[in-house]
């Protein structure tokens, strides 16, 4: 059982976030990074599904600069046996397609079972990656799974739908499955498996020797979103006010 | 053919996102085309028929009956190369999140996914919602999908549309998972961070008898409940509902709060939710900084009208 | 009056072997759990004899603490102490009349029981008391009713009986039997001792001797990354392991309740009885594996309820290091890696930003001087000031300051002040404490004075620290120094319109600093309505923030309002505290209690009360 974790290293929740002087993006030499947190759910249910094997191998798998192997160790620290790290050289990666094609041509000879991911990335939050990876791949492929029940040659993936419906879908392995927050416990790194993480094997290959094409997909600019934050003032008795907010709820927010 | 739009079901009518996604493309202009796959496609075709579209092509076949992924991507596909739009558009939901990506590889044209505006080029959040960013493809032919009301189907262009079936061949060895009936899940956890709709409590609420309202109110709206500190402290509510600095983070699209005072504890806790409608008696509660909505009343006077309203 | 009595050689055989018996059982039993004890990690300390043995002193002889703490059942158990005291004599001579003769001379037992009878009377009354307490009334404190005390109480009682009795005229057959008996009883006691809770007869005095001068009093986890993992393996096991002391203070533990009465989690409600899970539940273990790694079998959920505060070692009477969070904490953190959600992400964040917020910047600490080698103090912030944990905190920091300008005291703030580790070690991530520690006595270098308005900060800088590795400044509260500055004339203070006070004792400040005074002479200043609430001094009831609580999301308990609860009992128009925690504990606990139709308890700190009436 051979189980893939695509982690990825992004800004914390709390972090500035100083846009470059070029608009393109952030300046990352002021921000503070930690790994994306969906991800620590997907690495969760692949330790607990080989735990509950009793063999097969957790892989963590990155794309960054060199400050990602600080997340990647934080991945082999909490279990994981061995990581790769698709190393960038200054150029960041924001095009999921490009990102793809790059670690389906390096995880095709890995022959993993199953990929999983975090429903999304916290910094461009494209969501795609795994699934584009599983098409790359041939795989079969899930998202937003609630829960796993790992057959013999088969995944069982509980989906959640929109509005509190989940559907369980079966899928024949290798499949990609992006992992939905909140399933299980993600777990702390012991100190042993912190001291450990130092010793297990992070393959470094520059993603230049993988890119396919160039990207087709570009960030152009970021900006802070104009928060016209007009309140608007509702006024009148209980009655008048009752019926401005149902009309708000009905056709500005559309919530009902 | 511009545009062709992925329509999707709900429980046998329009998705209300399919027909924004619609009033996307006639503002992105151009020819537009619809796609509707499955068993009910004639219905939703015929939803379609009074608005300005050039035609809603329908793909019926016993292994896209019902929604799976390998099913709706191949047919996407399949359409894609026989009708070679430039632009695929579809609303942002967890269907399209599930199978568009596998179209984006099969054709190897980006997905540009989620976008808020299309105004200023395309334009979708990034970093939490902290920053917005413009996105652009390289590529002339490109998917794109649209957040929840970035476009108001209200704003649907009227007009006349016909429909037109469209053959495919699929293979069944192609065709992977098998899924079972969606079933809902009985409300016994609450996920308080992943909900849509909170109605919330604070002390304004004044006594415990008075929790049952905001209750009534969550259940007219569909809406989960939460409340701020003293509230549980107080034991009128169960101790998973806090939401602030010591209890959860939430961001949903609505957060209705009654009574609460914006004390800095909880705004921490909130500050994320898309919309808020606060109703307080003090004029100068900090709440009203960073409300959408304002009212300065008496929760009590005020929500019992509100559910009248929305239970006629 | 003894009549002519002779023992028999088989009377004497008999009675040699019941003794033999019941002093092989004894020892045995003894020497067992006294080898249990040996196996603990560390060794006893002797240092500051003198100071400990006056310490056994007060506390065993004169009873202090057990009197102080419950006043009535106190006194009754004292009785009974005494009385056995003053039995010694009488003991011995009871036996060597059986083996051989009385050592006593006649006229010398005369007189000397006219001073055992009234004691043994008081015996009787003293375990008669207790023994309505404990079996009628039954405090909850006390627990499961116990067999073995009732039959104690028995044994006592009829010890004192037949040695009243054998003074009155006795014909000798009775006198006799009388004195069989007495002897059976007295025997049956030895076997029973160090099976049961009385075992703190013997270890007791010990156990008080051993007690620690401060507390918490935790073993430091010595933490190398760099080092070898076979020592790795060799320290995680060893976080299993009890030290000797605290495997001494399982067996003395004489099972009173007293640390669960003050406990601020079980009075919130919690699950956390600190007299079973941290003392009593090991006691079985203990026995049965003859080995000390059992830490591991504290109660998990329990062990996160607990607030740190040291009012369970505070209280125990017979010297007992009750707390036992830090150990099992340590061991779900550092060798399970099982940590509560809320938690992991106060770790991150320090890990990443060495804030307990995950702050990358602060602009409060930059609206402060900078400290530089000519300035008296660092004044250090703490990561609740730093980082707005509550705003209205702030505003105390501020006038500190204040007060520190007008008294002429220079002071800077350390720019690359990270968080002094407490939350990290209170929750048992040695790991992050072991770096923000280090990154920290680095900035301290230089530093000859540091002061701060956070008591947790002082205690790790001042304490924790100090266990670790040698550190060259001192640590003052800013409370002492206000205080110092009022006696010494430098700031003048008027006693203004305050209202009724009264004064919260942090729990890092009291307990673990000892600083009790100083804030009172500074209220006191300030205001001539002062009134102390209910527990306060050193046994203050902790606010429900300490042990990084602040940080724990769902609150099944109300351990925050409990405080809260006492502070509008007190009356008091403001509650006055010294610590950053209190202070945000009592803004959000007061609001709730407040019964309609009250004002609601204005909160202030101490540099507050004493800013506003400067003169």
């Amino acid at each position: 059982m051979k189980i893939a974790v695509l982690v990825k290293q992004v800004p914390g929740s709390e972090s500035v976030l100083p846009i470059l002087n070029d608009e393109t993006w952030v300046d990352e030499s002021l921000v503070s990074f930690i790994m994306n947190p969906p991800d620590n759910f997907a690495i969760e249910e692949a330790l607990l599904i080989k735990e509950k094997a009793g063999e097969g191998e957790v892989v963590i798998v990155s794309m960054g600069p060199d400050r990602v192997k600080k997340t990647i160790k934080e991945g082999l620290a909490k279990g994981a046996d061995r990581a790769i790290h698709l190393e960038e050289d200054g150029q960041i990666e924001t095009d999921p397609l490009s990102i793809s094609k790059s670690f389906s041509t390096v995880l095709k000879e890995e022959n993993f079972d199953l990929i999983f991911t975090g429903l999304q990335s916290d910094d461009t939050g494209m969501g795609q990656t795994g699934v584009l990876l599983g098409e790359m791949l041939g795989y079969s492929t899930a998202t937003l799974a609630m829960e796993t029940d790992v057959q013999s040659d088969s995944i069982r993936v509980k989906r959640e739908l929109e509005s509190g419906w989940f559907q369980w879908v079966k899928l024949p392995m290798p499949a990609s499955i992006s992992i939905q927050s909140g399933l299980n416990t993600p777990r702390y790194p012991s100190l042993k498996g912190i001291m450990g993480a130092k010793r297990k094997e992070i393959k470094s290959i520059p993603v230049s020797e993988h890119r396919v094409g160039s990207k087709m997909q570009t960030i152009e600019k970021v900006f802070i979103p104009q928060t016209s934050k007009q309140t608007e003032m509702i006024e009148g008795d209980a009655d008048s006010v009752a019926t401005r907010i149902v009309e708000i709820l009905k056709t500005d927010l559309k919530v009902l | 053919m511009d545009i062709l739009v992925v329509l999707e079901d709900n429980r046998g009518s329009l998705h209300r996102m399919s027909k924004e996604a619609i009033v996307g493309a006639q503002q992105l202009g151009g020819s537009i085309s619809a796609l509707a796959i499955g068993d009910n496609a004639d219905a939703l075709a015929s939803e379609l028929s009074g608005f300005d579209l050039e035609e809603v092509i329908t793909v019926k076949h016993d292994l896209v009956s019902s929604y799976n992924a390998d099913g709706y991507a191949m047919v996407v596909q399949k359409v894609f190369e026989s009708e070679s739009p430039k632009t695929i558009l579809a609303g942002h939901t967890y269907q399209t999140r599930d199978f568009m990506p596998r179209v984006s590889a099969k054709i190897d044209a980006p997905f540009i996914p989620d976008i808020i505006s299309i105004d200023d080029g395309l334009t979708k959040q990034i970093l939490n919602a902290k920053l917005n960013a413009t996105v652009s493809s390289s590529n002339e032919q490109m998917i794109l999908s649209f957040q929840s009301a970035a476009f108001s189907e209200e704003s649907i262009k009227p007009g006349f549309c016909s429909s037109r079936s469209f053959d495919v061949s699929l293979d069944s060895s192609q065709v992977r998972a098998e899924s079972e009936d969606p079933f809902q899940e009985a409300a016994g956890g609450v996920d308080l961070e992943s909900a849509d709709l909170i109605v919330s409590i604070g002390r304004g609420i004044e006594k415990e008898e008075n929790i049952s309202l905001a209750f009534d109110l969550a259940e007219a709206l569909g809406a989960e409940v939460s409340a701020s500190r003293p509230v549980v402290d107080s034991g009128w509510v169960e101790p998973f509902r806090q939401v602030g600095s010591s209890g959860q983070n939430v961001s949903p699209k609505l957060y209705f709060a009654l009574g609460i005072s914006g004390a800095i504890q909880h705004v921490v806790g909130m500050k994320g939710s898309k919309n808020i409608i606060a109703i307080n008696k003090d004029p100068d509660a900090p709440i009203f900084e960073i409300a959408d909505y304002a009212v300065v009343g008496d929760v009590l006077e005020i929500v019992p009208k509100l559910i009248e309203k929305l239970q006629s | 009056m003894i009549p002519s009595v002779t023992f028999t050689i088989v009377e004497k055989v008999i009675l040699a072997g019941l003794t033999l018996a019941a002093l092989g059982s004894f020892s045995y039993e003894v020497l067992r759990r006294v080898a249990i004890v040996n196996k603990g990690l560390g060794s006893f300390p002797f240092d500051r004899f003198l100071e400990r043995l006056w310490r056994v002193f007060r506390e065993v002889l004169l009873h202090e603490k057990v009197i102080r703490e419950r006043p009535f059942p106190g006194l009754m158990h004292a009785l009974v102490f005494w009385g056995f005291l003053v039995f010694g004599l009488v003991t011995i001579d009871h036996f060597a009349t059986g083996f051989y003769k009385p050592i006593l001379s006649e006229s010398l037992h005369h007189a000397y029981s006219k001073v055992v009878i009234p004691f043994a009377i008081f015996v009787i009354f003293g375990i008669v008391s207790l023994a309505y307490r404990r079996f009628i009334t039954q405090p909850k404190a006390l627990g499961k009713i116990s067999p073995t005390s009732g039959l104690v109480a028995v044994f006592i009682v009829v010890l004192m009986g037949t040695y009243i009795y054998g003074e009155t005229g006795l014909s000798p057959l009775v006198w006799k039997v009388n004195w069989w008996i007495h002897s059976a009883l007295i025997l049956a006691f030895l076997f029973l001792i160090p099976r049961s809770k009385h075992l703190h007869l013997v270890l007791g005095p010990f156990n008080i001797f051993f007690r620690s001068f401060e507390h918490p009093d935790h073993t430091p986890v010595h933490i190398d990354l760099e080092g070898d993992e076979d020592d790795l393996d060799v320290m995680l096991n060893d976080l299993t392991k009890l030290t000797k002391k605290q495997a001494l203070d399982i067996f003395s533990c004489v099972e009173c309740g007293r640390c669960t009465d003050v406990c601020p989690a079980n009075r919130g409600g919690g699950i956390l009885d600190p007299k079973y899970h941290f003392i009593m539940d090991l006691r079985e273990p203990l026995l049965e594996g003859k080995d000390v790694a059992i830490l591991d079998q504290i109660n998990v959920e329990a062990g996160w309820e607990c607030t740190a505060c040291q009012a369970c070692t505070e209280v125990c009477p017979v010297g007992n290091h009750v707390e036992k969070s830090d150990e099992i904490r340590r061991l779900e953190v550092l060798v399970e890696g099982r940590v509560p959600q809320e938690y992991q992400k106060v770790f991150t964040n320090l890990q990443e930003t060495g804030n307990t917020e995950g702050a990358s910047s602060s602009p409060f600490a930059d609206s402060f001087p900078v400290f530089t080698a000519d300035k008296e103090y660092v004044l250090w912030l703490g990561c609740f000031a730093r980082h707005g944990l509550d705003p209205n905190f702030n505003k105390s920091v501020e006038n500190f300051t204040k007060i520190l300008d007008v008294a002429g005291v220079t002071y800077g703030v350390l720019a690359e002040e990270q968080c002094s580790g407490d939350p990290a070690n209170r929750l048992g991530d040695k790991l992050t404490y072991t770096m923000l520690r280090e990154h920290n006595m680095e900035q301290l270098i230089e530093t000859k004075k540091v002061v701060t308005l956070c008591p947790h900060c002082a205690v790790n800088l001042g304490k924790e620290y100090g266990k670790y590795d040698a550190i060259n400044y001192t640590v003052e509260h800013h409370t002492q120094v206000i205080g110092r500055l009022i006696e010494e004339g430098r700031i003048k203070v008027k006693m203004g319109e305050t209202g009724k006070v009264t004064y919260h004792d942090p729990c890092n400040l009291s307990r673990m600093l000892d600083v009790v005074d100083e804030p009172r002479t500074a209220i006191q200043a300030a205001s001539s309505d002062f009134q102390e609430m209910d527990e306060s001094g050193r046994d203050t009831l902790c606010c429900g923030a300490g042990g990084a609580l602040w940080w724990k999301k769902e609150t099944k308990g109300r351990t925050h309002l409990v405080r809260a609860e006492q502070v509008i009992e007190s009356g008091a128009d403001t509650v006055v505290t010294g610590c950053n925690f209190c202070f945000g504990m009592m803004k959000q606990g007061l609001g709730p209690m407040t019964p309609e139709g009250r004002e609601e308890v204005i909160v202030k700190d101490v540099a507050d009360i004493v800013a506003e009436n400067l003169v």
